[in-house]
């Protein structure tokens, strides 16, 4: 098979600022999104069922669609409707962060329910009220079992950031469709394309066990 | 013994529902092309054709059946060469790696157009339609021109000759030329406020305009800075079939049937002094 080196070297640099949108997109929708996902998991935990109805509808919503068509929805409805017009990067960000929100609030539900219900008994016989007893007893541990979710998570949305390459957010994926574009070959834009995407998700892997047996340590 | 049950219930189930399509696409396409009247009355393979119908008027899907001018055209074509053929539609990617490779499809019809750098992977027939990049904008804007749109945000289908038209004039890597993957969101990024221009192929422009006229858009012919090109099929290098298929379209430019076809679906005679003639 030719494998024409000298184009992807063409594209190198758009490739390298894809990497950066990439990054930017993914971080931001998993730190946004892991802040709404708080809210939205200790909804759906809670007893009040006008907190509890609404966030398990957003769960259900957002796990249950597509990503590609939460992007159209928030790339062609949601963001003309809040900006008079259509912005792919921030259409990108939003539509990660509502997707990965409904995902990480799972994770928090998971996490804190998988800690013995004995523990925060114990703590409420020790006079702990309910709010000492999640922040010194049940989220230290809860955490600490989120850790290897959330990092599944935050790879599943590096690879997943690719989809919003067709609203033209100017991501990895994005630059490797235009020079699929321009030269009509296929493997060299994809195959570059997957390099970083695994490059990315490897050193991230990397990272997350590292915290993950810092974290196991103390 | 339940678990065996419900699994081979499952597979005979696949096994109707994969054969069962398979015959009906037979029915569609296969059957139609038997006429034979020229020279190749001998050649009894099947042809596949790759498309992308994702391209109206040209070629689009009409609930499972493929439809449009190219579709038409490839059969006046092949019944004219007396050769067998199927259509598949394939997407744009995977009908450029398969054509390119030959092996499972052996031409592509797309209303792809012919540029030298295509020339250097592909073998195309003779020209068979004469196109021309337009620009769509909003009624009273004030672009007049291809020039005009530097600076402006203009959307485009990724890779086809309104991607290499807008990319050489705004520059590569100008994220204001947003390259879709279709016409179609490209379009709706033009009616949702992000983009202030598209440039697509003349048919793709008027067919939008005339059936939303209610969005109050115009096109713009720009004859200076868009030259006319040319669609013709797409082959494998060194395929054998653009020698058969080329006197099959001159043929049926000549008896008329191209015309006829023509104004079918664009309501006007085509210019085919233009095509015979075509380098």
């Amino acid at each position: 098979m030719d494998f024409k080196f000298d184009i992807i070297w063409d594209y190198a640099p758009l490739f390298w600022k894809g990497t950066l949108y990439t990054i930017l997109i993914s971080i931001s929708g998993v730190a946004l999104g892991s802040i709404l996902g708080l809210f939205v998991g200790f909804g759906k935990m809670s007893r009040r069922w006008y907190l509890r109805w609404p966030m398990q509808s957003y769960i259900n919503f957002f796990r249950g669609t597509p990503l590609l068509v939460q992007i159209y929805i928030v790339h062609f409805g949601l963001m003309p409707l809040l900006l008079g017009k259509t912005n792919s990067i921030a259409a990108a960000i939003t539509a990660l962060t509502l997707n990965a929100a409904a995902y990480t609030a799972e994770i928090y539900r998971a996490g804190i329910q998988s800690i013995d219900k004995g523990q925060a008994e114990a703590a409420h016989s020790l006079g702990m009220t309910h709010f000492q007893t999640m922040r010194f007893i049940i989220l230290p541990q809860a955490i600490r079992r989120m850790i290897p979710a959330f990092g599944n998570e935050f790879i599943v949305l590096v690879k997943d950031s690719s989809l919003t390459a067709l609203i033209t957010a100017p991501e990895i994926m994005y630059w490797a469709g235009v020079m699929k574009g321009q030269y009509i070959r296929i493997w060299e834009p994809y195959l570059t394309a997957a390099f970083i995407y695994f490059i990315l998700t490897y050193s991230l892997s990397k990272l997350l066990n590292w915290i993950e047996r810092k974290a196991n340590r103390q | 013994m339940k678990k065996w049950l419900a699994s081979a219930i499952i597979t005979l189930m696949a096994v109707v529902i994969v054969t069962g399509c398979g015959a009906k696409n037979n029915d569609n396409t296969g059957s139609e092309a038997s006429g034979n009247n020229s020279s190749n009355a001998g050649d009894t393979k099947t042809y596949k054709f790759a498309t992308d119908a994702s391209y109206a008027p040209m070629e689009f899907m009409d609930k499972d059946e493929l439809k449009g001018f190219d579709i038409e055209f490839l059969d006046a074509v092949m019944k004219q060469a007396g050769l067998k053929y199927e259509v598949a539609n394939t997407g744009w990617d995977a009908m450029l790696e398969s054509v390119k490779q030959g092996t499972e499809y052996q031409g592509g019809v797309s209303s792809v157009s012919i540029t030298d750098d295509r020339k250097q992977t592909y073998d195309y027939s003779m020209p068979y339609f004469e196109s021309r990049n337009v620009i769509m904008v909003k009624e009273g804007s004030e672009i007049k021109s291809a020039t005009d749109l530097k600076g402006k945000k203009v959307a485009v289908q990724t890779g086809t000759t309104a991607d290499i038209l807008m990319t050489k004039i705004m520059g590569n890597g100008n994220t204001d030329l947003k390259k879709f993957d279709s016409n179609a969101v490209a379009l709706m990024e033009l009616d949702q406020g992000g983009a202030d221009a598209v440039v697509a192929d003349i048919a793709i422009v008027k067919y939008y305009i005339q059936t939303n006229p209610n969005k109050k858009y115009v096109s713009i012919e720009d004859t200076t800075n868009f030259a006319p090109e040319y669609y013709g099929l797409l082959f494998p290098k060194g395929s054998d079939l653009a020698a058969k298929v080329d006197p099959a379209i001159k043929a049926i430019i000549d008896n008329g049937t191209y015309t006829e076809l023509y104004k079918k679906w664009f309501g006007e005679e085509p210019n085919t002094d233009h095509l015979l003639n075509a380098k």
